[in-house]
């Protein structure tokens, strides 16, 4: 396990340097100029070169990146903001502040709309998946299926506009989509957050429920579940003891890929609900040119990714016996 | 001319957040609420007047609003947090919108209930006093300025506000001031070094003593008083100066300071209590203070505030209007209606028509005639998008006067049998026109009814989609190879000075440059070197708007498309909410909590 571990830590770091790179060439392959945000509405040639000192992008490209690798290390500084502690993603070109101090602001409104719709979805998801694969074939199981077609084919854009003006608006039965951190207040917390969860999980249901209801059928259906069923066992024991084993790893495999993708920022639903996490954070970046929140972000929401996908891999060895770590 | 006024395009299409950041101009011109009505969303522009007031204008305090009372909060929505607060940072309208709440410069614009508006001394006691050349200006200031910490404002932070212009952290303001007191035009930082040194700029004079300051410019500038109305004008002492952090956290002199501020999620505002009511003649300030929320998106913020419950009742756009898909809306309900005000954008949009290219004034006058700007306006949105521009000058800028040369008022879809007959005249039928446009879903949609248009007049379109993040600087070359440029146009102060040397000089033609219809004359160049140095606003104005009939009459070089309408509503219990002329958006420091 240890090996395993170690062996992954090291390619994710690999991964993510080939990232940063990567965002850095593509940024400025792109026709458009950071500096020119700082530069107003009267940019003289004297001016822009006064602003890309100010910004620290007035050197070749390789000895940018080279400086902004070093300032993740031992921290850098700037003409035009003063010094940047160790670890330093940079300074927001638009913000003139630390990207890191950003994100740490940032993160826990998208950890928590993650976490809150994965509950959600996890739970409706799984449930209805196990029970349509109870009933199969039945009122049940049909209405159920093509529920979670219709719900999978919705937009967020719509559905979320659609239940804050139903529930919110009109009903008054739910809060007004909006972000208090939990350390401050957990009702006030869960209150503004359950419009933006349901409607995130809406769309992830739907899958969960499709995969759920497939894997439960095949598995209940294997050799080593006649066999229990075949020496007496009951149906509820073979049921919850050794079939969801067998069918959970691959939904434990896309759930750690969608929950890394969630915790990089859920950008439809953040911009639907005005929520302030990493999605809008990255599209805003994107939209002002500014590259040192942009590799920040984009940093994040890799290493969440590549972060679940070894956790996942550990936890499918713990559900399935017949994994191995090598 | 040595000074380069590329000071602003009015750019739409760009990203989300770039638009805002665009399309609306700084200090500058009147917009106009909707005549004295200004509740009423349909009632169609007066024309603002733009006046320089007396000393009694200038002297505090403001004119309380009929039902006012102060106290309160007022909240504020917007998408985007104010990208600066340093005033000498400041040039985007939209962060003018705190700005007018926290800082002070020797002139500013009185506003009343009608948008229409006097340049006023704020600082000053008077709007300043021009030598009999124009190129030395003197102002005194009031008696009890004061920063927020208690410290006298005198004229050294006057000067020190110009003086850290030059400070290599500013990169963001207007350079107006420093061009006209260096005389180097663009190259105006080699002149000075900055006041961080010790060393103070030889054309600025002061006297603390008497509390005046004089400057000294290097050309004649009758309008320089308008120019100080900037906010990258305002004052700064030196003694409160942080420098790089100033723009985090700048000392107030305005009626508000800075409480809290988390970038890009809030700021709160609260009483500035060594603010004395009595030395501004400008600001109401009722509410004790302003609490902003950032990252709200357009067209959630415009939900909350049609569903005007809890706190929202008590809320504004800060800058953001009203988004298309809400107008209807807003229009047909009357409760709604009732809670909303409009004006519209400083300057103009309009299709510049490359002379250089369209050598035939026929033509170009056919082309004015082909026009259909209806069907432009219908893709805008219809008739609440805006109004139809026939002149250079729009109505917020001093002398504008409405006139019809291309009887666009009466067949605003266009008139292809005139442009037609003018064709024929000129011999040219079937004449190719190459029309270029920034690429845009809106723009997408306008080519064809242009293109439909310009077929039905006997001319062979050509159309050129141009990538929108690179439009202007293509636009911009002169060997550029296109007939007719989508083009917008925002001064800014309200002098005509603003728009038509910048846009038709013939020194104003170069690359990267805005005279892009490439209108070289001697009579319009002459006409702007003596329309610059009238002394007179009033009379500057009426000259300004003589040359505009003319160049339109005789030379048309450009194609006048629309004056741009912006809706506003606002929470049940917010009073004397109105639009903002100069910046487009709540005029803040005017509302009050409705008891």
């Amino acid at each position: 396990m240890l090996r395993f571990l170690i062996r992954r830590t090291l390619g994710a770091a690999v991964i993510l340097l080939i990232i940063s790179a990567l965002v850095f060439v593509l940024f400025y392959a792109a026709p458009r100029d950071p500096a020119r945000i700082a530069c107003g509405k009267v940019c003289t040639p004297e001016t822009l070169a006064l602003v890309k000192k100010n910004l620290g992008i007035d050197h070749p490209l390789p000895v940018q990146y080279w400086d902004w690798l070093k300032g993740l290390f031992v921290g850098r500084d700037y003409t035009a903001f003063g010094h940047c502690d160790a670890p330093c993603l940079g300074y927001s070109f638009q913000n003139r502040e630390p990207v890191l101090n950003t994100i740490l602001d940032r993160f826990p409104a998208t950890i928590s709309l993650a976490l809150g719709s994965s509950a959600v979805f996890l739970i409706f998801g799984i449930g209805t998946g196990m029970l349509a694969a109870v009933k199969q074939g039945k009122t049940l199981d049909k209405v159920a299926s093509s529920a979670s077609l219709i719900a999978s084919s919705m937009q967020i854009y719509v559905v979320g506009v659609f239940a804050t003006y139903l529930f919110v608006d009109q009903l008054h039965w739910l809060d007004r989509a909006n972000y208090t951190p939990f350390t401050d207040n957990p009702g006030a917390w869960a209150k503004g957050l359950l419009v933006p969860w349901l409607v995130l999980s809406l769309i992830f249901t739907a899958n969960y429920t499709r995969m759920t209801r497939s894997q439960m059928v095949e598995s209940l259906s294997e050799d080593y579940v006649r066999t229990a069923r075949a020496k007496g066992l009951s149906r509820r024991t073979v049921f919850f003891r050794f079939a969801w084993r067998g069918a959970m790893g691959p939904i434990v495999t896309i759930f750690g890929l969608d929950l890394g993708t969630l915790l990089g920022g859920a950008i439809i639903t953040e911009q639907t609900f005005s929520i302030q996490g990493l999605g809008r954070l990255s599209v805003k970046a994107v939209s002002t040119n500014d590259l040192p929140m942009l590799l920040g972000v984009v940093l994040v929401a890799a290493a969440a990714i590549v972060v679940f996908n070894i956790i996942v891999d550990a936890v499918y060895a713990l559900i399935d016996p017949r994994v191995r770590l090598a | 001319m040595s000074l380069s006024r590329r000071n602003f395009v009015i750019a739409t299409s760009v990203a989300a957040a770039g638009s805002t950041l665009l399309s609306a101009c700084s200090s500058g011109n009147a917009g106009g609420g909707s005549g004295s009505t200004p509740s009423d969303g349909a009632t169609s522009y007066t024309g603002a007047k733009v006046t320089v007031g007396t000393k009694e204008d200038s002297t505090g305090p403001a004119p309380e609003i009929a039902g006012a009372k102060k106290g309160g909060t007022i909240y504020g929505l917007a998408p985007d947090d104010f990208s600066h607060l340093d005033p000498q940072r400041i040039y985007y309208a939209y962060n003018s919108t705190v700005a007018l709440l926290l800082h002070r410069c020797l002139t500013g614009y009185k506003i009343d209930s009608t948008g229409h508006q006097k340049l006023v001394g704020d600082l000053a006691t008077d709007t300043g006093t021009a030598s009999a050349d124009n190129k030395t200006w003197t102002f005194t200031l009031k008696e009890g300025l004061k920063w927020e910490d208690g410290t006298e404002l005198t004229v050294e932070d006057v000067r020190h506000g110009i003086e850290r212009s030059w400070a290599s952290f500013i990169t963001e303001g207007a350079n107006y001031v420093q061009s006209a007191l260096t005389g180097k035009g663009g190259k105006w930082r080699d002149a000075y070094e900055g006041p961080y040194k010790g060393k103070h700029l030889s054309q600025i004079v002061t006297d603390k003593a008497k509390r005046t300051i004089t400057f000294k410019l290097a050309e004649a500038k009758p309008d320089f008083n308008f120019t100080l109305a900037m906010h990258s004008y305002a004052a700064v002492s030196p003694k409160l100066d942080t420098k790089e952090k100033y723009d985090k956290k700048p000392a107030a002199c305005g009626p508000y300071k800075i409480k809290a501020h988390t970038t890009d999620k809030s700021m709160v505002l609260t009483r500035n209590k060594n603010w004395d009511p009595a030395t501004d003649s400008i600001r109401n300030a009722y509410p004790d203070g302003f609490e902003f929320d950032f990252g709200i998106e357009t067209l959630d913020s415009t939900d909350r505030l049609i569903a005007d419950q809890g706190k929202d009742q008590y809320a504004v756009s800060i800058y953001k209007g009203v988004p298309a898909e809400r107008i209807q809306k807003v229009l047909t309900d009357p409760e709604l209606k009732k809670r909303s005000f409009n004006g519209l954008l400083t300057g103009i949009y309009y299709y510049a028509i490359n002379t250089k290219r369209v050598t035939d004034l026929k033509v170009r006058q056919a082309l004015n005639h082909a026009w259909p700007l209806q069907q432009i306006r219908q893709i805008y949105g219809g008739p609440s998008a805006g109004d139809f521009a026939t002149s250079i000058l729009s109505p917020d800028v001093i002398g504008y006067k409405k006139y019809d040369a291309y009887g666009k008022l009466k067949t605003p879809q266009g008139d292809p049998a005139a442009a037609k007959k003018l064709l024929k005249e000129a011999g040219k039928e079937g004449m190719k026109i190459v029309y270029a446009y920034p690429q845009d879903p809106t723009y997408d949609k306008t080519k064809v009814v242009i293109e439909n248009a310009l077929k039905a007049a006997g001319f062979t379109p050509v159309i050129k989609p141009v990538d929108s993040t690179s439009y202007y600087d293509q636009i911009q070359q002169v060997d550029n190879s296109y007939d007719v440029m989508w083009f917008g146009w925002s001064p800014d102060w309200p002098t005509a000075y603003t728009v038509v040397q910048p846009l038709f000089d013939g020194g104003a033609i170069g690359n990267g440059m805005n005279n892009i219809s490439q209108t070289d004359v001697s009579w319009i160049n002459d006409g702007i070197k003596k329309n610059a140095v009238i002394a007179d606003q009033a009379k500057a104005g009426e000259a300004w708007q003589a040359l505009d009939e003319r160049i339109m009459k005789e030379v048309a070089p450009i194609i006048p498309e629309t004056f741009s309408r912006r809706y506003y509503v606002y929470g049940s219990k917010v009073g004397g909410a109105q639009f903002d002329p100069n910046f487009s958006a709540t005029l803040l420091y005017k509302t009050f909590v409705k008891a």
